[in-house]
């Protein structure tokens, strides 16, 4: 199995390692912001940044330094950087770990990110559900503002960064980036329609930064090591640096792995994964968390990075790899998908609220086997309804799960309906004639 | 206000080129060009949050489908608003609307104005494909008088954001996600409110409803009529809609009147008082000391006989008339006419005199205007707001609005002087919004406008002009001010000079700044004063002649500015002009034929005093109700009994009417024609509705009958032939056009003023008023000293300030006879602050006794936040008990009965 050198896991898996300060310092922690504080200039750590190729890893895979440079240039107002830790998308599992195991990784990234973009006040939303992570965070909030890295002049240099930890509620949709700033404002998490974008109306209508967790904990790395070394990882010039992939399904190792980008599939998943868990091979791969389309073993050979994974029809998205094996139905994985975007739709618009329950409907029929052929064709129809045309992303993600798997499946769906009941059917048929 | 822009874009739809000003919402441009967009949750009054995502539209060189609700137009933007791809569009998403909904249509109050169904008629095919379940929410009630449907709803938030946009009330909410969203107000009472409509007006389907008219209708079976709401001075444009002579519903369109469609619980909830089964249904005449029903003909030539005998007897001067604000125009003109023509006499006053008054003295004195120099564009406009003595959303809540929009929308700075304080309430508070709040005793906002003056002197903000032009004048004001140290002001008012020295610089530098002073003032001792001091204001900064800038006092009655142009107040001939003016004298007997009497008028005061002496014989009473609205102590009971003939003109038989030999039934506004003129001088249409109720008759109509009878016929055919008349008299009645043009102000009065017309008051009106009795502005603030007072207080009850006054849910007397109004509201309680309650240990609902020399009543305790320590509210449409306690004091130039406070001791039962 080839082995890669780690960046965001490396101290975590040292051995002994608590992720106190004590522990970070001694592995070189806080030298990133020594080193940029007062020495160099804001725009010049935006420049490193957007050298280095980084992406978000929060699921679009936006450039993070082309992100920071929307913000208004001659603006001296009140600015702010918002770290997403809500990550609830299924199968993705990676910030969990980032957070509980080496919190100061991630407030370093957090204080250089504020420092390049200009904001005092920086707040990690936090998943409700990650009650530990939010007691670690704390802790490490403590010990950062106890010894200077965090508060009024940070370092002496005169810089402020002031960090704050909010605990979301458990929506998933609060990890959108602009339901998540309602949410910090105290109202409903409702996603709200761009333009404008965070960049200029983010936060109480101020300029504003999201990233992620694993994209602010890359930071560190690329002020110490250069952005050359970074983007000199992965599959540049596109997708540099590493991932923490979440492996989870019917595999032997399930966990976090960060390897660089570009690898395949099969070598993520049958040589770092362990493989399949028992001797039935592999049917089916969710490449980049819930709202990715599916893949079948044709596309083991593809890699892992965020041009490739677009090509062959699906997203790198979230870094959530899930594979099923053979003998799973793929309706059923498609409905327990759907059940999930049911529950979590926000409601705001209506393709999306309406959608959801009319999909998820017609798939429990399927399944109860009181499915007609018409259906099909209907879920599809719908899914087209609906994709472009909400105010956020999750409209988009939520169809991924249907559409793809009756691209690949659609037997499965035809065996599900051929079995209905014609008693059942038809009972089915008569309310709808209004 | 939004910068009104002249930049233009130009751009195309449906292959159609427009020019439309930049930022325009290509919804909106559309729209301009006869395009309509199909659309749920945008409207114009709100911010766009394009969430039903039914309006999208084809933009060239744009990847995806576009809401356009919430983009705005660009250079040469090309929008397709009907190709395939945006039909299939507006198709599926409406498909996906009407997934989860009913159907229920035929049940449906909104079936037939119903935005989903006009556009699922248009748009979707006649089955559906959805064959699923629907989600059902279980009915829960909401409240007396809106209905929710929610399994109607579309989810447009249409509803919540109106009420926090527009309202401030934030009572509504979404509660739940994805499907299962319900609109919600908070807590688990029912709906707690401005119940101002508007979240039902603005629904686009029928999730929510009045229950006033639930299932009485089906929309197209119902007459409309347009015409004016009577409840107070903002003079909204309402839209009655009636089945037979049964009034159904009132709306108000979105765009309609000075009001944009937006309307207060009384217009929109308040509409079943003039249909009251207690309406008087024929005179009434007194015989063997019974009012008992009499034909018209018999009470009109009663009346006719007595008066002419009374007349031959004691002469002209001993009759006297009162009428209401309430009235017409045409009412009051032909009101004025019959008293100095058919009988002869200027002895005749109205309900301005409650207070309206005062600011139109202070206008015609300082500038030489009666009216606004400003409209309600300006106030939305304006930079700086400053409000005076008004709780404005509770007596001119329309008024109100255009504050909120000016301060929410447009980041106009909000200056407030007011009692109450700011703090959330279930009702909106318009010192929430405030940048500068001063909190002081209810009859002190005097003290306040001076620190402002005296910030503006002392602060070196004069304007150089004004020096330059009236060096006397500035130095007579800062001379009176310097006499009256920062410390004593701070003291008085609780306000820090430094406060007192920011609210001026933020006033002195507003380029459009307008000033709004409210009955907190006007109707207290000093209000002819106060008003005058904020002309000075202005003047001192420069600010009176300016475009958008200008003193809006604000009129509680419908009314009230009509009654002061039509000339029915005493001192007034109709323009107005003053009732010893040579020239208007002459002009008005030219047109009229006929000679004015000579002899001076008297106001409400002088006619209840000389009634109590005897001197005064016969009073006609329009509308008006002296014993219902003056104190006991203004013995206005005992001034009537005395008269040897009292006739009433009303709707109901009140406690002026119950006194009278004579009764006649008039119509309600909503039974006749006219006009009306609101607060900001702007004259509408009045237009009757139903059919006059039982034998009732146009007050004017009932004049002109009766003088006839006196054989000085004053005849018309019908009020528009009066509005002619009235049009050739007055300026402004000319053209009922959409904006009043306003009047500017004279420079010659200005002039005359500068020069000499200020001095004669200048040293009085610059008097601090109250300093050195106890002062609620810093409640309990040096808690050792007041918590020493306040022990002392509370054994023998607590010594507060009573004020009686107007809420939001109801108007005069009147209203309380509308059934809707009377769910929210049907009784007087006692607002006292959370504290002043503990202090006494009573919390809601529990009964207190009121008590001072004049006498005592009791009542119950609702405990709110926004009024101050100190002092303790009660509602004047439910003040019987109250009046007793009420003291009565005489403006000495404006003749004005102050009577709406009081010192009172408060003691739990
Ligand atoms: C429905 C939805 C849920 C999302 N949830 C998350 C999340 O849990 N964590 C996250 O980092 N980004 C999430 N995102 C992406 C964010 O909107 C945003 O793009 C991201 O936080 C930006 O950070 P990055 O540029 O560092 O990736 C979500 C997006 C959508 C549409
Ligand atoms: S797409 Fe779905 S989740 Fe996103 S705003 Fe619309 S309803 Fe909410
Ligand atoms: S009626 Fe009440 S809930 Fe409805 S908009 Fe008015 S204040 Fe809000
Ligand atoms: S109740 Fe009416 S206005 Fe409110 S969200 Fe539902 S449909 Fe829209
Ligand atoms: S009207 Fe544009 S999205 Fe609702």
């Amino acid at each position: 199995m080839p082995t890669y050198e780690k960046i965001l896991l490396k101290n975590m898996e040292m051995p002994g390692y608590t992720g106190l300060l004590a522990d970070y310092e001694r592995v070189g922690g806080y030298q990133a912001l020594r080193k940029v504080l007062g020495k160099i200039a804001p725009a010049d750590v935006t420049a490193m940044v957007t050298k280095s190729g980084l992406r978000g890893r929060g699921g679009a895979g936006f450039p993070t330094g082309v992100k920071w440079g929307f913000l208004p240039k001659d603006y001296t107002g009140p600015k702010y950087l918002c770290c997403n830790a809500d990550e609830s998308e299924p199968g993705t599992f990676k910030d969990r770990q980032l957070i509980e195991r080496d919190p100061h990784q991630m407030l370093e990234g957090i204080a250089i990110a504020c420092y390049a973009i200009g904001a005092e006040t920086a707040y990690i939303y936090i998943r409700g559900e990650f009650s530990l992570g939010a007691r670690i965070l704390e802790r490490a909030l403590a010990e950062a503002r106890a010894a200077g890295y965090v508060g009024t002049n940070v370092l002496r240099t005169g810089v402020n960064i002031d960090i704050w930890l909010h605990r979301g509620a458990g929506a998933y949709i609060c990890g959108e980036e602009t339901a998540l700033l309602e949410s910090l404002e105290g109202k409903r998490g409702l996603p709200r329609v761009k333009p404008p974008f965070p960049a200029t109306h983010g936060l109480y209508s101020k300029p504003t930064v999201v990233n992620n967790v694993e994209t602010l904990a890359n930071l560190p790395y690329i002020v110490n090591r250069g952005p050359e070394w970074f983007a000199s990882i992965g599959s540049p010039p596109k997708s540099t640096g590493t991932r923490v992939f979440c492996v989870s399904g019917h595999i032997k190792r399930p966990g976090n792995y960060e390897v660089p980008m570009g690898i395949t599939f099969r070598e993520l998943i049958f040589e770092h994964a362990g493989g399949m868990r028992s001797q039935k091979p592999l049917k089916a791969i969710i490449p980049g968390g819930a709202s990715a389309a599916f893949f079948t073993p044709q596309h083991l050979d593809v890699k892992l990075d965020f041009e490739s994974v677009a090509q062959a029809g699906s997203m790198l998205g979230s870094g959530g790899v899930t594979v099923m094996e053979e003998g799973t139905s793929m309706v059923w994985a498609a409905l327990r998908l759907m059940e999930f975007f049911y529950h979590e739709s926000c409601g705001k618009c209506s393709p999306c609220r309406e959608g959801s329950s009319w999909l998820v409907q017609t798939l429990r029929r399927i399944i109860n086997r009181r499915g007609r052929m018409e259906d099909l064709e209907t879920l599809t129809d719908l899914c087209k309804n609906i994709a472009g045309r909400t105010v956020c992303a999750f409209g988009d993600a939520e169809i991924a799960p249907v559409l793809s798997t009756l691209q690949y499946w659609r037997d499965e769906y035809e065996e599900l309906i051929r079995a209905a009941e014609p008693s059942g059917a038809a009972e089915l048929v008569m309310p709808a004639r209004h | 206000m939004a910068t009104t822009t002249t930049e233009t874009v130009r751009l195309t739809i449906d292959g159609v080129p427009v020019t439309v000003p930049k930022g325009t919402l290509v919804i909106e441009a559309a729209r301009q060009m006869g395009v309509m967009i199909p659309h749920f949750c945008y409207h114009p009054k709100l911010k766009p949050d394009a969430n039903c995502r039914m309006c999208l539209v084809e933009i060239e060189r744009m990847p995806k489908l576009q809401t356009s609700c919430s983009t705005p137009v660009a250079e040469g933007m090309v929008v397709h608003t009907a190709t395939t791809v945006v039909n299939e569009a507006h198709k599926s998403v409406l498909e996906f609307i009407l997934a989860n909904h009913p159907l229920d249509c035929p049940v449906c109050d909104q079936g037939g104005r119903c935005d989903l169904q006009d556009f699922s008629h248009e748009y979707t095919p006649t089955t559906s494909r959805f064959l699923e379940v629907k989600r059902v929410f279980p009915k829960e009630y909401f409240s007396a008088l809106i209905e929710t449907q929610m399994n109607r709803c579309v989810q447009c938030l249409r509803c919540v954001r109106y009420c926090d946009e527009v309202m401030d009330v934030k009572a509504l909410a979404p509660s739940g996600r994805g499907t299962m969203t319900e609109i919600k107000h908070f807590t688990t009472h029912q709906l707690d409110c401005e119940f101002c409509g508007g979240c039902v007006q603005i629904c686009p389907v029928g999730a929510i409803t009045s229950r006033l008219d639930l299932y009485e209708f089906r929309p197209w079976m119902l007459k409309r009529a347009d015409t004016v709401c009577t409840y107070c001075g903002d003079g909204c444009h309402i839209t009655i809609q009636t089945k037979g002579n049964d009034l159904i519903e009132v709306n108000s369109a979105h765009g309609a009147g000075r009001n944009n469609g937006d309307l207060c619980a009384r217009g929109f909830f308040g509409y079943h008082a003039t249909t009251h089964p207690d309406r008087l249904q024929s005179p009434l005449l007194r015989r063997n000391g019974e009012l008992v029903p009499a034909t018209w003909e018999e009470a009109l030539e009663f009346v006719a006989e007595t008066c002419i005998a009374l007349k031959l007897k004691h002469g002209p001067d001993a009759f006297a008339g009162l009428i209401a604000s309430r009235c017409t125009n045409e009412d009051l003109y032909v009101f004025q006419k019959f008293m100095r023509l058919v009988i002869g006499t200027n002895r005749i006053d109205g309900s301005a005199r409650y207070g309206h008054i005062n600011g139109v003295r202070a206008l015609r004195r300082v500038q030489g205007t009666h009216r606004w120099t400003v409209a309600f564009e300006d106030i939305v406009g304006a930079e700086v707001l400053l409000l005076v003595g008004t709780n404005i959303t509770e007596t001119n809540p329309i008024t109100g609005l255009k504050v909120k929009e000016a301060v929410k929308k447009y980041n106009a700075t909000l200056l407030t002087i007011e009692a109450l304080v700011p703090a959330i309430g279930t009702i909106s508070n318009i010192a929430n919004l405030s940048a500068h709040h001063f909190s002081v005793h209810p009859e002190r906002f005097g003290n306040v406008v001076l620190g402002l003056i005296k910030a503006v002197v002392e602060g070196g903000l004069v304007a150089q002009t004004l020096t330059q032009r009236a060096p006397a004048y500035v130095e007579a004001i800062s001379q009176t001010l310097r006499a009256i140290p920062w410390e004593t002001l701070e003291s008085v008012t609780g306000a820090t000079s430094q406060a007192l020295m920011e609210a001026a610089r933020a006033f002195v530098a507003a380029r459009r700044a307008v000033v709004l002073v409210g009955q907190g003032v006007l109707r207290t001792p000093g209000g002819f004063g106060v008003a005058t001091n904020l002309l000075d204001l202005l003047l001192l900064t420069g600010k009176h002649d300016r475009p958008g800038c200008g003193l809006a006092p604000l009129a509680e009655e419908n009314n009230d500015q009509g009654a002061v142009e039509m000339g029915a107040l005493a001192e007034f001939l109709p323009g107005p002009s003053d009732l010893d003016d040579r020239a208007a004298r002459e002009r008005l007997a030219g047109l009229w034929k006929e000679e004015l009497p000579q002899r001076p008028g008297a106001t409400l005061m002088q006619i209840l005093g000389d009634a109590r002496a005897g001197n005064v014989k016969a009073l006609f009473v329009v509308g008006e109700n002296p014993i219902g609205s003056l104190p006991r102590a203004a013995q206005a009971k005992e001034a009537l009994e005395r008269l040897e003939l009292l006739v009433c003109q009303e709707l109901f038989l009140t406690d002026t009417a119950r006194l009278a030999h004579v009764v006649l039934p008039a119509c309600s506004y909503a039974e006749k024609d006219g006009t009306f003129t609101n607060t900001e001088g702007h004259v509408q249409a009045v237009r009757h509705a139903i059919d006059p109720i039982g034998e009732s008759r146009p007050d004017w109509e009932i004049l002109s009958a009766l003088s006839v009878l006196m054989g000085y016929p004053i005849e018309y055919g019908d009020a528009k032939e009066i509005l002619k008349e009235i049009r050739n008299l007055i300026p402004g009645y000319g053209l009922l056009g959409p904006a009043p043009a306003t009047p500017r102000s004279d420079e010659a009065v200005v002039e005359r003023y500068l020069r000499e017309g200020y001095a004669e008051d200048v040293g009085a009106r610059y008097q601090l008023t109250g300093a050195g009795s106890f002062d609620m502005a810093q409640p309990a603030t040096s808690s050792a000293e007041s918590d020493r007072r306040d022990a002392g207080k509370v054994k023998d009850g607590l010594q507060l300030t009573l004020v009686v006054g107007q809420t939001l849910f109801h108007s005069g007397k009147l209203s309380t006879r509308a059934k809707g109004l009377m769910e929210v509201q049907n009784a007087g309680s006692l607002g006292l602050n959370p504290s002043d309650a503990d202090r006494i240990g009573v919390t809601d609902g529990d009964r207190v006794r009121l008590v001072n020399q004049a006498g005592e009543m009791t009542t119950s305790v609702r405990r709110l936040d926004r009024v101050p320590e100190g002092m303790a509210v009660f509602p004047e449409h439910f003040d019987e008990e109250a009046r007793r306690l009420l003291t009565v004091s005489v403006d000495p130039v404006t003749q004005v009965p102050y009577c709406k406070s009081a010192k009172v001791r408060i003691e739990r039962l």
